[in-house]
């Protein structure tokens, strides 16, 4: 296997290591990532792939010397990088009988030099548009959709590419992939969308990714924008395959829900696998504003193909992730390898692990979890690039008073609201009302100690309508899922204390 | 295990906010309370004289608190453990003694600083892991190992300085 990043920086050795002290490096890693000890964990199998191709390479005397000489995958002094920062909220730990929680914040910050020279250039974007045409778009939906579309034309460059397909229970292609040259010739196809028809998202999705991939080039942002209205029924498997694998050729999807009727844990799952955001748009009109914003957010790209693998020791678990910055959304958990889409030149994306310690733990110093971030520098002529972070804690009886870090609990007072929202419905799903509207009331109350008085009342009031109906208005659900989630967003990246 | 103050549902140790109900469970998370603050430096004219009373404290059931800034002595009637410590609106727990009269907050005094405990004739002290620590005639004591007290000692709780007396 070819080994993509520099290999001293991935077994964590000084260049002039010995071997003897390469083969330590490597065996302490392994006792910690071979998939015979670790299998949980996919984040765990990828980097031991990378740790034992680092391995493989600086063993063999003739390779190493080659990799010495040339250093191809070092960065050179004008190369711009990003660094990953993980703060733990504790640094030592009691040593107890029972199992205990530890929060993990990883945080990376794109290079300040790209920040002030951001202004100078622009981003190239590969920009498809999949919008939804069903029936239920008739109207000022459609309408709103389609002045937003004529906005976005008349922003992008001849440099950009652009395509758009719109879907009911088949696809069209409305614009095939092509440089924004001609933009009256381009607004006026998508004036002739009408509505008509179902919602079948994969349909427009697959057609979408494949107009994105005629572009797909690694100096591109190559962004899919998804925007629908409606159910999509029993295509979700295929659409999630689709986004899988778009994540894998670098295309990244994100998606926009358009009134109440939409099923929004899909959406969240479809474009958590390619590290793209989410979001509830309420009204017909703030569509305009959320595309151009969201595409605008494009065109400051820094990086691309973003990813975060995490690898917790054999004995600890992974309960939680949950990306905080840019766009707060929820990540699953279950793999360790977490695609974080693109990062911005002057806002750090950071995120969230709740992990459990075992008990028994002996006393002194021991390793946690293993985390690295890797990435496509978009200024660089070789793109790739990955950082490594171990994570170690101290287990003693010594007992320590130490406040757990502003910024984690200032994210998780927040997370505690959109949790308890979560958990509500989940206990609506299994059909305990009781449940739900404890957990309802319980946000409420939260809500109100924050200030947040209409959120609390809207709270409130659908705790009131789960007790009487056994469920919750569209609108009460989407309300409270979209708005704790955007209150993470708040400060979010100004506690850096 | 914490339990949570709001609803008693059993947290593992580490939660911040209750899994149940949400509210927070760290000083810093639950809101108002005020930290205990990090003194900076702890200056040399507090250093201590030694003195050497009586340990034995005998069958008396209270002992007087003198403060070196403020002029009333308090005196405290003696628990079988005595908790010395600054009173928070918000704590659960409330110290036996409340040095918050005698500028705790600005002397670095933690909530749970350090309690005096009787045993059959004698009284120790222990630090309870205080943020800035207790020193007994000018040594800092390590946390949670008791000190014989003397009649007439020193005890600097962070950089507030007294001198207890028997009675």
């Amino acid at each position: 296997m070819a080994i993509k990043f520099d290999p001293y920086a991935i077994l964590g050795i000084a260049p002039e290591a010995t071997v003897d002290e390469i083969k330590q490096a490597y065996r302490r890693i392994a006792r910690r990532l071979h998939p015979d000890v670790n299998p949980r964990y996919e984040g765990a199998k990828e980097q031991f792939q990378d740790v034992t191709a680092a391995y493989e390479l600086l063993l063999d005397p003739v390779h190493r010397k080659n990799y010495d000489q040339q250093a191809p995958n070092a960065l050179k002094p004008d190369d711009y990088y990003f660094n990953l920062q993980v703060t733990p909220s504790k640094r030592t730990i009691i040593p107890l009988k029972e199992p205990q929680v530890i929060y993990l914040l990883a945080e990376i910050f794109p290079d300040p030099r790209a920040q002030e020279n951001m202004s100078k250039r622009e981003t190239r974007l590969n920009l498809t548009l999949v919008l939804d045409h069903s029936n239920s778009m008739k109207g000022v939906r459609m309408e709103k959709v389609k002045v937003a579309a004529h906005q976005i034309i008349d922003n992008l460059s001849s440099d950009d590419i652009l395509s758009v397909v719109s879907f009911n229970d088949r696809a069209t292609t409305v614009i095939g992939a092509t440089s924004v040259d001609d933009k009256p010739a381009l607004k006026a196809k998508v004036s002739m969308i009408a509505p008509s028809g179902g919602t079948e998202i994969y349909q427009g999705l697959s057609e979408g990714v494949k107009q994105n991939g005629k572009f797909l080039g690694p100096k591109l942002v190559n962004h899919v924008i998804l925007l629908t209205d409606g159910h999509t029924y029993g295509d979700q498997d295929n659409c999630l395959q689709l986004a899988t694998q778009a994540n894998k050729d670098g295309i990244n999807i994100s998606a926009m829900g358009l009134g109440n009727d939409w099923n929004d844990k899909f959406l969240d799952d479809l474009v958590s696998k390619t590290g793209g955001s989410s979001v509830y748009i309420d009204s017909a009109s703030a569509v305009v504003s959320y595309l151009n914003d969201h595409v605008r957010s494009l065109t400051n790209a820094f990086a691309e193909r973003l990813m975060l693998s995490i690898a917790p020791d054999p004995d600890v678990q992974m309960e939680l992730a949950f990306k905080l910055s840019p766009h707060p959304q929820p990540l699953d958990h279950t793999t360790g390898i977490i695609p974080l889409g693109s990062m911005q030149a002057h806002r750090p994306v950071s995120v969230l692990f709740q992990l459990q310690l075992p008990g028994e733990m002996k006393d002194g110093f021991r390793s946690v979890a293993r985390i690295a971030s890797s990435g496509d520098i978009l200024e660089n002529s070789k793109q790739f690039m990955q950082i490594v972070s171990d994570i170690s804690l101290e287990v003693t009886e010594e007992h320590t008073n130490d406040e757990p870090p502003p910024g984690i609990l200032d994210a998780l007072s927040k997370l505690t609201l959109y949790r308890l929202q979560d958990r509500a419905q989940e206990a609506l799903e299994r059909g305990d009302v009781a449940e739900a509207t404890r957990r309802l009331e319980n946000l409420a109350t939260r809500l109100l100690e924050r200030g947040e008085e209409a959120l609390a009342n809207q709270a409130l009031l659908e705790a009131r309508r789960v007790a009487h109906t056994n469920g919750l208005s569209d609108k009460g659900r989407m309300t409270l899922k979209y708005q704790t989630r955007h209150l993470l967003l708040n400060e979010s990246s100004g506690d850096q204390s | 295990m914490i339990i949570c103050p709001y609803c008693g549902n059993e947290n593992r140790e580490g939660i911040l906010f209750c899994d149940n109900c949400g509210q927070g469970l760290t000083d810093a998370s639950s809101g108002t309370t005020l930290p205990t603050r990090q003194l900076e430096q702890m200056p040399n004219e507090l250093s201590a004289r030694a003195t050497w009373g009586t340990a034995s404290i005998g069958q008396k059931s209270s002992i007087v608190i003198h403060f070196r800034e403020t002029d009333d002595p308090v005196t405290v009637q003696l628990k079988d453990k005595t908790v010395i410590g600054r009173s928070d609106s918000t704590s659960v727990r409330k110290p036996d003694v409340d040095l918050t009269p005698h500028g705790a907050l600005e002397k670095g005094v933690s909530r749970m600083h350090a309690s005096i405990e009787r045993n059959e004739d004698t009284l120790t002290l222990v630090d309870l892991g205080s943020s800035n620590g207790t020193h007994l005639n000018g040594q800092r004591l390590a946390p949670d190992q008791p000190r014989v007290l003397r009649d007439g000692d020193e005890i600097r709780f962070g950089k507030l300085v007294a001198h207890i007396y028997f009675k």
